[in-house]
């Protein structure tokens, strides 16, 4: 009985040290974030909020030292880069995935097999190798790099996830319900309209927010299709943590944190309730 | 033949077998269904009951053969456009939609306004005993709930005819028989056939007015329920349908003779019957006795009795090691105790009364 | 089973403009990346139509001998990718397997609740997520500043720019990769098995090596598959954890085409990526195949017996 409870307090204390691992570090920059400390970020010297009214472009008391020479203009244009990107690929990659799940569902035709094979190499290959195979064509069919050959380059993997996720959602589904759709009297449009459709839309929808939460973040392929007049977020803040770190930074990632935690417990918690 | 609602003509369908082989699920089916009919398709797993199901109903389409509907040639006609519905063995209930919608479905796509519509799924829901139930998801439902409204979606556009695959096979034992009788009384009002796929025997004999027994693709005997149990065509439909005695040999001078030296007397009727035969005494045509007289019978010893409520099962063995089932009702007690403590009997029959069959073996 | 031409069209409107697009933007640059890594670097940065080897001879031992002399260090540093993208699977795996377990024998309230929070940081993003590990590491930050508090060291210790930082950071970013498909397997276990295997003398150890680990071993293979590829080639944790010290491949990649211009050297040097990373895919499809072809036979075996 007595090693239950200590198996049993095994298991608690390892799983609180896994979360702290992970959620510790996170905790640190929001604490930090708030320091007025301009010169050692890590060095606690008073409550401010300053580094966020910095980031968000109003006038601070903060000196010029402390700061990075790109202005708030810089940052929201990358943002928007990275806003106009993934609102596109989105779309481009949720249609043309869905389209090759229906294909693949519906119709069983010769090479379906090696096309569903085929559908996991771009998610495969290392995206680095990716990144530079699409840096080479580009340059080698003259293609002027920019937001459009961001779009492209994102869209050859974000294909394959949309892919997945409509993939499992139609596998999951009941093929007798087309039967009985059939059978009551639907013909072939109308049981798709009514039946098919709207049990795959929780799965198109999940599909297309996994590529818009990828596009936003992706770094690796873009960094190297982007082109020197293009920033997207990402990039702008690989860029600022490679020329040195100032105070400024852990307010942008504590609002990028935020951002996206808001974003992600509200695509799971819509998710839960569909269930 | 003017009272036949469905009429099928040499179907035949041959899908490929998982082990690379070719798997006959129907083979050169004659076969048809009357008017205001309760037929049901009978048979083990793989027999093809399924596919003759779905060959009506439009999932199959069929390698040869016709099939018509109320006269009409369909042999090559969409699900779709059949005057038929299905209740399906999962159901295939629409999960995202209610109860209305699900029964309202077959008149949302004919275009049936609203108004009417909902009366008619009212009316449905009713007569399934499900009133007031519009509103809910499938997924709230029990399954005996979700089974009438497939039953109810099935009958709302007044089909000329309803398919049920199997649908009372995932309730428990007692909402089976209830759904049973409803059934069979759901069917009586609204006035049309339905065709019923079944692998259980009980449920078979219970509802249909008619019913055919599967095997490999082909159709081994269609009779009414009594006539199949009394009189089953072959050893094959005999022991599907769960008759327990039978005796093979070849019919000799007016008797069975059997492997082992053993003999039965049959009737006057089938005295000049020739050849190997299979013959067969249900356990309620024994009775018991314990004397040595000029009466047909055979003498066992007994392995067995068992009470079943409304009787008992005698298990009995006879000299040449041949295994026996007999029933013995309630008022015959006494014997009973006898022959359970002698350990032995002579089990009686009636030679006018032995069904005899063509052919051998009473395995399938 | 295409019946008819309007079948056939609907199929090619599905299909064809994601074929057309993949084919385009993905097959084809691919290719041209193989051509590439066998041509000749030009002078500026462009490429010379010719047959050229040794760019994988820079790295294997037969260097151009007009232009150059073999250094090890490209082979030094293929290595030491394979070597840190192995130690992060082991580590991610030493993790993820233990919590998984924790988490799978919670109460089910509590089991979503974990799941959705280790989910959540896969939802956020990578460089945010790798900065903050930069703050923690460095010499200023709050690692050392406990260690000298605590007067176990005098001098804050070099934990930026290491192999381990890098390790480090990369378990950080892959621990939803391993989790996933390892719980996903601890889910399926039939804990029904585990209590026969002790009901039968065996003791926890033997236990846990001969019935759960062979039971949970297609989510440790995929787990260890998914994260090993992406570690192997990653030039975004080196670049921000291990600095100009500790260079792997994706940095020598990315230098190549970024700085120094040698695109059929960089080309070659992802074709080692590429090409270990087909190695391991295939031996993933093996050993999976092995597997599944066992519980097929077994599968069918009992379908025989009904």
């Amino acid at each position: 009985m007595s090693l239950n409870w200590l198996f049993r307090g095994g298991l608690v204390a390892y799983t609180a040290l896994f979360f702290a691992f992970i959620y510790l570090p996170l905790a640190l920059i929001a604490v930090y974030s708030f320091n007025s400390n301009p010169v050692n970020m890590m060095t606690w010297e008073g409550f401010t909020t300053d580094w966020y009214w910095q980031v968000l472009g109003f006038k601070t008391t903060v000196s010029e030292a402390a700061m990075y020479i790109e202005s708030t203009g810089q940052l929201l244009a990358a943002l928007r880069n990275s806003i106009v990107i993934a609102f596109s690929t989105t779309l481009i990659s949720t249609v043309l995935g869905t389209a090759l799940a229906l294909a693949l569902y519906r119709y069983d035709f010769l090479g379906a097999r090696t096309y569903r094979v085929l559908m996991f190499m771009p998610m495969l290959v290392p995206d680095i190798v990716l990144g530079i195979a699409l840096l080479i064509f580009f340059v080698n069919a003259g293609v002027h790099l920019g937001i459009g050959t961001i779009i492209i380059g994102q869209c050859t993997f974000l294909i394959s996830y949309v892919f997945i996720v409509v993939s499992s959602r139609l596998a999951g589904m009941d093929r007798s319900l087309e039967h009985a759709s059939a059978d009551l009297g639907a013909n072939e449009w109308v049981t798709f309209r009514k039946v098919v459709l709207p049990q795959l839309m929780p799965g198109v929808m999940g599909g297309a927010l996994l590529a818009f939460i990828i596009s936003m973040d992706d770094l690796v392929i873009t960094y190297f299709i982007a082109g020197t007049d293009v920033t997207t977020l990402p990039i702008f803040i690989f860029a600022m943590l490679r020329r040195g770190i100032k105070p400024e930074i852990n307010a942008i990632a504590v609002m990028m944190l935020t951002f996206s935690f808001l974003v992600a417990s509200l695509g799971l918690y819509l998710r839960s309730r569909q269930k | 033949m003017q009272d036949a609602i469905v009429e099928l003509a040499g179907a035949r369908k041959v899908f490929a077998s998982p082990e690379g082989g070719e798997v006959k699920a129907l083979d050169n089916i004659y076969l048809d269904v009357r008017r205001n009919e309760f037929l049901t398709l009978l048979g083990p797993s793989g027999c093809g009951k399924t596919t003759l199901l779905q060959s009506i109903g439009g999932f199959v389409r069929l390698d040869a053969g016709t099939i018509s509907i109320d006269g009409a040639d369909m042999t090559r006609v969409p699900p779709h456009l059949r005057p038929v519905n299905t209740v399906f063995q999962n159901y295939a209930l629409f999960p995202h939609m209610s109860v209305e919608q699900n029964v309202g479905y077959a008149l949302e796509v004919r275009g049936i306004p609203a108004r009417e519509r909902r009366e008619k799924v009212g009316a449905a829901l009713v007569m399934v005993g499900l009133g007031g139930m519009e509103k809910r998801r499938p997924n709230q439902l029990s399954g005996g709930q979700q089974q009438r409204v497939a039953l109810a979606r099935a009958i709302v556009a007044r089909p000329k005819l309803l398919l049920l695959d199997e649908p009372l096979s995932a309730l428990d034992r007692g909402l089976r028989h209830s759904m049973q009788i409803e059934l069979k009384n759901l069917q009586n009002e609204l006035g049309i056939s339905f065709v019923f796929v079944t692998h259980d025997k009980e449920e078979a004999l219970t509802m249909s007015d008619r019913i055919a027994v599967l095997k490999h693709g082909r159709i081994q005997q269609i009779a009414a329920p009594r006539e199949i149990y009394d009189r089953p065509a072959n050893p094959f439909v005999a022991s599907f349908i769960g008759v327990s005695n039978m005796f093979e040999g070849s019919i000799d001078s007016g008797s069975l003779v059997m492997d082992r030296g053993e003999t039965l007397q049959l009737g006057r009727t089938l005295q000049d019957c020739k050849g190997r035969a299979t013959a067969v005494i249900r356990p309620e045509q024994f009775s018991l006795s314990f004397e040595q007289d000029t009466r047909a019978g055979i003498d066992v010893t007994i392995d067995q009795v068992i009470f079943v409520g409304a009787g008992f099962e005698l298990y009995a063995r006879t000299r040449g090691g041949r295994e026996l089932v007999v029933s013995a009702p309630a008022s015959a007690r006494d014997d009973v105790a006898r022959a359970e403590s002698d350990r032995r009997a002579r089990l009686i029959y009636v030679p006018a009364n032995i069904h005899l069959m063509p052919g051998e073996g009473g395995s399938q | 089973m295409i019946a008819s031409t309007r079948d056939r069209m609907q199929l090619g409107l599905l299909l064809g403009p994601a074929t057309v697009f993949l084919a385009v933007f993905f097959l084809i640059p691919l290719a041209i990346m193989v051509v590439t890594s066998f041509l000749a670097p030009g002078l500026y940065g462009g490429v010379e139509w010719e047959f050229y080897p040794h760019n994988f001879g820079r790295i294997f031992g037969f260097a151009d001998p007009a232009f150059e002399e073999f250094d090890p260090v490209y082979l030094e540093i293929f290595l030491r990718s394979v070597r840190i993208a192995v130690l992060t699977v082991i580590a991610t795996l030493l993790v993820c397997y233990p919590a998984a377990f924790c988490i799978s024998m919670m109460p089910g309230k509590w089991k979503s609740f974990c799941l959705f929070l280790i989910a959540l940081p896969f939802f956020t993003s990578l460089i945010v997520r790798l900065f903050v590990w930069v703050l923690i590491l460095r010499q200023s930050g709050p690692v050392n500043g406990v260690l000298l508090a605590l007067g176990l060291i005098d001098q804050p210790l070099d934990l930026i720019y290491t192999e381990g930082a890098i390790i480090l950071g990369m378990v950080y970013i892959f621990i939803p990769f391993m989790f996933m498909p390892i719980y996903a397997s601890v889910e399926k276990l039939d804990w029904s098995l585990i209590r026969a295997s002790q009901d039968l003398g065996a003791g926890p150890i033997r236990t846990f090596v001969r019935v759960i680990l062979p039971l949970t071993a297609p989510g440790i293979i995929g787990g260890s598959l998914i994260v090993f590829i992406p570690a192997l080639g990653n030039f975004i944790v080196p670049a921000i954890l291990g600095g100009a010290k500790v260079m792997m491949l994706g940095n020598l990649i990315e230098q190549q085409f970024l700085s120094a211009r040698n695109w059929p050297f960089g080309s070659a040097l992802a074709m080692m990526v590429m090409s270990v990373m087909l190695v391991t895919m295939m031996g993933f499809v093996f050993v999976s195949g092995r597997r599944r072809s066992s519980m097929a036979s077994l599968s069918g075996g009992q379908r025989g017996a009904q």
